[in-house]
């Protein structure tokens, strides 16, 4: 145990005094904030003083309208200006206010950045046309779109000699709000900040079992091609040594994780205060929903976490016991990488539908439950029964990983020259 | 029979293809310095990985301190320095001599105060703190060597302790390898190099082709090998002792340095009618002895042709 101690030790102090240790540690809260700042610097920032003209050939009251919806419908100081005229001049005008789109100060002309065109002949054919330069622009479609709707829509009920009156009281908003309960408990949570939480959740998986998996295995081929394999195995058990470093690379993986997560919640918690820093309003980034992490869903995210961690850093270590350089590797962890790839696409399915077969399914699977048990967990409990079930059978596969890894490890770490070929790896397994 | 600090009892290891190490026995008792010699690819490594339950023989078995547990287990009464030694290129040397003597079972404390007295012995006391990267080839070896030795072992077993050391360091090696049999330890170390086998060992084994061909003490080998060697160094006119040295009537084998000889008497050839001739044919002598063979010869001897030739299947053992 002492032995394993110094292993442990050596490699925990290896991995956090790296540069890259120390770099990834601090940028991590860095970019977090920047990630919560920036949306609402830059909303604040805001798109100034577009200039959209609707130029209305003869459509008596749909200009007004349409003024006024759009004015609604899109946000920040959108300018809608309305400019009559006739339909037999039509083409003239429109060809003029073209010129004006995204004209410079200097070409003499005022800059538009759009025009509506209401022509009386078309509409009657339920079709408007729109010239502009933002006209890739998503947001600025969908605003168009449904101020233009609307405005169509009443002037069609009018019409219709339906009273707009009546119309706008029965279809007056109503807002439905979202609240997840737990054991029969609300929790003051709001559905897409769940949801938030469960893609946070299974992207820092993701991440972690790449980043440190892919550790222990630089770490196996540093030893092995810096030849001090031999001199350790004299006094350690090979299976020491394969334990001693995935739990150090493990534990310098808990302390960056626990850094990030502690960073994340202090930055949460204190936001509306950094937010003043920035001189924005405070209320601008408490609008962005922060989940609350319960108790129990930190217990099954870290349980997993582990789990999962054991299992493929067994599995990289195996890799790296394989290889002679880290060229080699590359090529021969591409399977581990790819299923760890594999598990975080799982998690998109389990985030549509939390409790169906998929899901189920691949919580059973000890490849993929580490990635998707924390993240079903997170949108919709699973019964207790179904997650014991699930870490049972990931924590039969992780044992049983590390295992064949042990076996695996024994022999490659001594091994140089050429890389087994498959038949040859399961002869180090099988032999006693 | 005495203790014998390693008993190798019939040992056989084969890899795939080939036998590495055949039915090989030897014994080294306590307080021996024992020469395990042998070509490249004779199996010397091998052995020594099953005597430290690196490999597992397929046959036959190791005890060590009267069975007192493997190799690992009794690593704290074990230096052990293998053929394939490295260091971590990025750790600080005293740290990184306390973690091997912490794996070897020392406390940290303990290790520290070791190490840091080792490197002062060995003119290192200033490198403490570097990065192990930042110290020469030459100097890295000393810290392997130190790390051998500084959790102050009963036995220790060195593979090739002295290849690609310069001739400074590896009097400085030698030092400490003789101070530690001195004390009476038992210290096994396996070589290609003859000479200083013969000037450090009491006792040799010598391994060929997986199998032992010798084996006894310094004294004793030579002795069986019978007082049948000449030496010979030249002064003068080494050209007109050629013919003489030819002679197979007069020496059975011939081992030439050009400025020096040493040569096997055939049976029944007479020294002094080699000193005669020699003299007649007017070459100059500095040198003229009957001597115990070296264990060069013996070696060659007893190895014959393929000391030469038999240099692959070294790096799968």
């Amino acid at each position: 145990m002492h032995k394993m101690w110094a292993v442990i030790r050596r490699e925990f102090v290896a991995r956090v005094r790296t540069k890259t240790f120390v770099v990834a540690t601090v940028l991590g809260p860095v970019l977090l904030a920047g990630l919560m700042i920036a949306p609402a610097l830059l909303a604040s920032k805001g798109t100034s003083g577009r200039h959209i003209v609707v130029l209305d050939l003869g459509t008596e009251q749909l200009g007004r309208t349409v003024e006024t919806t759009l004015q609604a419908a899109f946000p920040g100081d959108y300018f809608i200006e309305v400019h009559q005229d006739d339909a037999a001049r039509g083409e003239v005008v429109l060809d003029s206010l073209t010129q004006s789109i995204g004209a410079t100060p200097e070409s003499g002309r005022r800059s538009i950045d759009g025009i509506v065109v209401l022509d009386p002949a078309e509409v009657a054919q339920d079709r408007v046309a729109y010239y502009g330069s933002n006209v890739s622009n998503m947001t600025d479609m969908r605003a168009l779109r449904r101020g233009l709707r609307e405005a169509l829509v009443a002037e069609r009920l009018t019409e219709l000699g339906v009273d707009l009156a009546l119309v706008q009281q029965a279809s007056r908003p109503f807002s439905l709000s979202t609240e997840r309960v737990t054991d029969g408990q609300l929790t003051g949570e709001s559905g897409e900040s769940s949801f938030a939480l469960a893609y946070v959740m299974a992207f820092l998986l993701y991440l972690a079992l790449l980043l440190y998996g892919v550790q222990v295995m630089s770490a196996v081929i540093e030893e092995k091609s810096n030849r001090i394999n031999e001199v350790l195995v004299s006094s350690l058990r090979p299976f020491e040594l394969l334990l001693g470093k995935v739990i150090g690379v493990g534990s310098a993986g808990l302390l960056q994780l626990g850094i990030w997560v502690g960073t994340a919640m202090v930055l949460t918690t204190y936001r509306a205060q950094i937010a003043s820093l920035f001189g924005l309003p405070a209320e601008t980034i408490l609008q962005v929903p922060i989940p609350t992490v319960t108790p129990d869903l930190m217990a099954v995210f870290l349980v997993f976490f582990l789990l999962g961690f054991f299992l493929y850093a067994g599995a990289y270590a195996a890799v790296g016991a394989m290889c002679n350089s880290l060229q080699e590797t590359q090529q021969a962890s591409m399977p581990v990488t790819l299923t760890v790839v594999v598990g975080f696409l799982m998690v998109f399915n389990v985030l549509g539908d939390p409790a169906g077969t998929m899901a189920r399914a691949f919580s059973l699977v000890p490849l993929f439950a580490p990635l998707v048990v924390p993240v079903r967990y997170s949108l919709d409990p699973l019964p207790l029964s179904e997650l014991v079930l699930s870490g049972l059978v990931t924590l039969t596969g992780a044992v049983l990983v590390v295992w064949v890894a042990g076996r695996i490890y024994r022999v490659g770490i001594l091994a140089h020259g050429k890389r087994p070929r498959i038949k040859e790896i399961l002869n180090w397994v099988k032999a006693g | 029979m005495s203790s014998s600090v390693i008993a190798v009892d019939r040992v056989t290891k084969r890899y795939s293809g080939h036998t590495a190490v055949k039915e090989f026995s030897m014994d080294v008792p306590e307080g021996a310095v024992l020469g395990l010699l042998g070509p490249n690819g004779a199996g010397k490594t091998t052995t020594i990985r099953m005597i430290m339950d690196i490999i597992r023989p397929d046959e036959g078995r190791v005890r060590l301190f009267d069975g007192a547990g493997t190799g690992r287990e009794l690593s704290a009464r074990i230096g052990f320095l293998p053929e394939e030694r490295g260091l971590y290129p990025k750790m600080e040397v005293l740290t990184q001599l306390a973690f091997l003597a912490e794996i070897k079972g020392l406390s940290r404390r303990e290790a520290i105060r070791r190490g840091g007295e080792w490197l002062e012995r060995l003119g290192l006391g200033e490198w403490a703190q570097r990065k192990v990267e930042d110290l020469s080839k030459g100097m890295q070896q000393k810290v392997q060597f130190i790390s051998t030795l500084m959790h102050d072992p009963d036995l220790v077993i060195l593979d090739e302790p002295f290849s690609g050391l310069d001739p400074v360091n590896t009097l400085a090696m030698k030092d400490v390898v003789v101070d530690f049999a001195r004390r009476g330890k038992t210290v096994v170390f396996s070589t290609h190099i003859m000479e200083q086998a013969e000037r450090m060992c009491d006792h040799i084994v010598i391994i060929a082709r997986g199998e032992k061909v010798v084996d006894g003490t310094l004294a004793g080998i030579k002795a069986e090998h019978g007082k049948n060697h000449l030496a010979l160094e030249f002064s003068s006119n080494r050209e007109a002792a050629g013919a003489i040295l030819r002679d197979p009537q007069l020496f059975l084998s011939v081992d030439d340095y050009g400025a020096s000889a040493e040569l096997q008497l055939a049976p029944g050839a007479d020294p002094d009618a080699v000193l005669r001739s020699l003299i007649t044919a007017g070459v100059g002598l500095s040198r003229f002895e009957i001597v115990e063979p070296s264990l060069q010869s013996i070696f060659i001897a007893k190895v014959g042709g393929e000391a030469m030739t038999a240099a692959r299947e070294d790096n799968d053992a």
